[in-house]
């Protein structure tokens, strides 16, 4: 569900889904734990395409940045709509750095 | 049909088949040896005959001689004793013979009443002789001589033609035989012939001067007769006759060509031209008797041969006939044995085979094999069938530990739901019922998307008369979800109710956001009160949806713009949010089951419809409102199933109390 695009330093995860939710969150979960573990710690999670995220997804999305720990970060692009909105409820924009697209992520953590 | 029927048909069809063959075999070999048989039996009477006939000629010629010179009765009689003898013995045996083959030979009865006839006339007829050979009766004895003699040979014509009877009745018909036959019938004759002419020449010459030309035509024409029978003879083909018959005929016919017959002729001669023949009858009757002799050892001969191979003919037809039984006897065994074999090498183990693979097909898996260890196709069968029943057993035992496995797995299911419906009952008990408290109305909305939710709510009234109240949506759903809301609830209800006085609502909240272990799911949740002396309440908003005040003039507003889930970020903090809560007004908290029900092609219901909802139903009490908004989201769902948690909790303040309390 994940494909990726390595640039530099910083590994792009576009999600592939329309939704992130309990039927899907393990298996990003799994997925993204993947690239972690292969020693990513700069990741932006290009969120563009998915219309929804419910709790269980939002648990997923948390516990990669848990995991990730605080030498690494994860800056989300692309999140619009429901997402968007989720992220604001939830606070969650103040825990993810969120970004317009992929680009202006990239370039943010590349400063 | 079965193949056993098949199969016992089959080798009845072969088995009756040979047996007919066989049966028409042997029927023709006793037929033959019947024949045999009967020619055996017919050969030895007409032997006795023959002989009993020579017999007869001989004393006819020797009596007649007697009866003519009775002067030398002396010398004589002692011959004619001897040949009498002879004859009866030869008439007795005749007769004997016939009886002993009585089963064989047809009209017996008439032969035996022929030759009985034939002795009592000889009887009669010797009586005669007897009485006239007295001495003093010579001329009578003279005059008695023809008639003798005519009567005896009217005795031995009888003989012959019973003789020639049998030989018509029974008649040989291998070539040699018929020949031999006919060459006796014609040896016969020559020497009846030859017989009658050495009595009457015995005569003639006796007395030549008493012969009347009758006896000398009757001897001119026994000679003729003699001569015509030896042509006869010549005439039969002798070329399969044995050496000593061949012999015996050459020697006959020696005797006759070169001494009987020119003596004759020349002895005739002189008597018809009265010329005294210069032979004496004596002298004639020796001669004669020498031609008798060879013509009977001709017979002899003959009688011999065809007994020999008659006798020959029987013994090849018995040995045919035992032969053909012997093979008609291992025919039918060979059939008995072989339908013996079919059964028991075929047809039984086939039965066998076929009873066991209809009970196996019948899953009669406890039939017993048949225990056989043969090599053929039938043990080929039987091992195949050996691997059929252990597969099928496999089979079956694989499908009892699926349907024992699907069994346990139907229990297990079934207890986990009645843990699980038990589970919801004690879920749904933990929700308070529609009640009024502190003047504050509650009324709640619960749809778990399966029997227990990780939705839960709850309104407490404190001791100081505050209200307190919570709405919690466990992140997931399901019985994890479940367990976790049981806990959150028990952990506010518990948190409301004992905080002491001033803790405000935002530490509860950070409180337990520090002491959540990271393992379990957070959860979202509005936590508020209602202030009991003053028109305001305040909430605290932890990643739930803002919940929406709806004004006594229907005007609706949402409060807060979100918050921090509980336990997802351990170092969260959270913000209290007041707001005025007046008489009338409506507090309706939702989780966000509600708004993110979607419909069939997956739009969701949307915090727009439901505010729709609830503008056009401001007017209505909470009861008709709630049940509105399910019917809303149930319609907009289009199915009684849903894919998350659904709870709705509607806080209502009532209008100020009645005077007399107010004044408390």
């Amino acid at each position: 569900m994940l494909s990726t695009d390595q640039r530099g330093n910083i590994l792009v995860v576009q999600v592939e889904e329309k939704r992130i939710d309990a039927s899907k969150a393990p298996i990003f979960k799994d997925e993204m734990t993947r690239c972690i573990e292969g020693g990513q710690n700069q990741i932006v999670l290009d969120l563009s395409r998915v219309d929804f995220i419910d709790s269980s997804g939002l648990g997923a999305l948390v516990s990669c940045l848990k995991r990730l720990g605080p030498r690494g970060s994860l800056a989300v692009a692309g999140a619009t709509g429901a997402v968007s909105r989720l992220f604001t409820l939830t606070r969650m924009d103040r825990v993810f750095a969120l970004h317009p697209n992929v680009e202006a992520a990239v370039e943010q953590l590349s400063a | 049909m079965k193949i056993r029927h098949i199969l016992l048909i089959l080798t009845a069809f072969l088995g009756v088949a040979l047996l007919v063959a066989v049966s028409v075999q042997i029927r023709n070999e006793v037929l033959e040896y019947q024949t045999a048989h009967r020619m055996v039996a017919s050969n030895a009477v007409r032997e006795r005959l023959l002989l009993a006939t020579d017999a007869l000629a001989a004393e006819r010629s020797q009596t007649y001689a007697l009866l003519i010179d009775p002067d030398k009765a002396g010398e004589k009689t002692r011959g004619v004793d001897e040949v009498r003898r002879q004859v009866d013995d030869l008439l007795q045996s005749a007769e004997r013979t016939i009886e002993e083959t009585r089963t064989s030979l047809t009209n017996s009865d008439g032969s035996l009443t022929l030759l009985s006839g034939i002795r009592q006339a000889v009887k009669a007829l010797r009586d005669l002789v007897d009485a006239s050979l007295n001495p003093d009766e010579s001329r009578r004895s003279r005059e008695l001589a023809p008639r003798w003699f005519q009567e005896t040979s009217r005795l031995i014509e009888d003989l012959q033609s019973s003789r020639l009877t049998l030989l018509q009745r029974e008649r040989p018909l291998e070539p040699t035989l018929r020949t031999e036959a006919n060459l006796r019938t014609y040896g016969g004759i020559l020497s009846e012939s030859i017989a009658r002419n050495q009595a009457l020449m015995t005569h003639v010459l006796a007395s030549p001067q008493g012969s009347s030309g009758l006896d000398l035509d009757a001897i001119s024409r026994n000679a003729g007769r003699a001569g015509l029978v030896w042509e006869l003879i010549d005439g039969q083909p002798t070329a399969s006759l044995s050496e000593p018959v061949k012999a015996a005929i050459a020697s006959a016919r020696e005797d006759f060509r070169s001494t009987l017959a020119p003596l004759q002729q020349s002895l005739l001669v002189s008597l018809l031209s009265r010329v005294p023949p210069r032979l004496d009858s004596d002298d004639w009757y020796e001669i004669t008797g020498r031609s008798l002799n060879s013509v009977a050892m001709m017979q002899q001969e003959l009688l011999s041969s065809s007994r020999t191979r008659l006798q020959a003919e029987l013994r090849r037809a018995e040995r045919s006939v035992a032969l053909w039984t012997t093979l008609l006897a291992l025919g039918v065994g060979a059939v008995i044995g072989s339908a013996l074999v079919v059964r028991r090498r075929v047809v039984r183990p086939l039965e066998e085979l076929s009873r066991t693979m209809l009970r196996l097909a019948d899953h009669d898996l406890t039939t017993p094999l048949p225990r056989d260890t043969r090599s053929d196709e039938l043990g080929a069968m039987s091992d195949a069938l050996r691997v059929f029943k252990a597969n099928a057993i496999k089979r079956e035992r694989t499908q009892n530990e699926k349907q024992m496995l699907h069994a346990r797995l139907r229990d297990a299911y079934r207890q986990l739901r009645k843990d699980l419906e038990a589970a919801a009952v004690i879920q749904s008990t933990m929700l308070p019922p529609p009640s009024t408290m502190g003047g504050v109305r509650h009324r709640g909305l619960f749809r778990p998307s399966s029997l227990i939710a990780g939705d839960t709510y709850n309104v407490v009234r404190r001791s100081d008369g505050g209200i307190g109240f919570f709405q919690v949506d466990v992140a997931g759903h399901g019985a994890p979800a479940a367990l976790v809301s049981v806990a959150c609830h028990h952990a506010l209800s518990q948190a409301i109710l004992t905080r002491t006085q001033g803790t405000p609502l935002e530490e509860i909240a950070s409180q337990i956001n520090g002491d959540w272990p990271e393992d379990l799911p957070y959860f979202t949740m509005i936590l508020g009160e209602v202030d009991p002396r003053s028109q305001r309440a305040s909430i605290i908003q932890a990643g739930h949806p803002s919940p929406l005040v709806i004004r006594v003039d229907g005007t609706v507003e949402a409060l807060g713009d979100g918050g921090f889930p509980v336990g997802m970020i351990a170092a969260a903090t959270y913000e209290r949010l007041e707001f005025e809560f007046e008489p009338g007004d409506r507090l309706l908290i939702y989780s966000d089951g509600l708004i993110e029900a979607e419909d069939a092609k997956g739009e969701a219901f949307s915090e727009a419809r439901l505010r729709q909802v609830i503008v056009e139903n401001a007017g209505n009490p909470t009861s008709v409102l709630l049940e509105v908004l399910d019917g809303a989201v149930r319609n907009w769902r289009g199915s009684e199933t849903l894919e998350d948690d659904l709870s709705v909790l509607m806080l209502e303040r009532l209008a100020e109390r009645t005077p007399a309390h107010a004044v408390h």
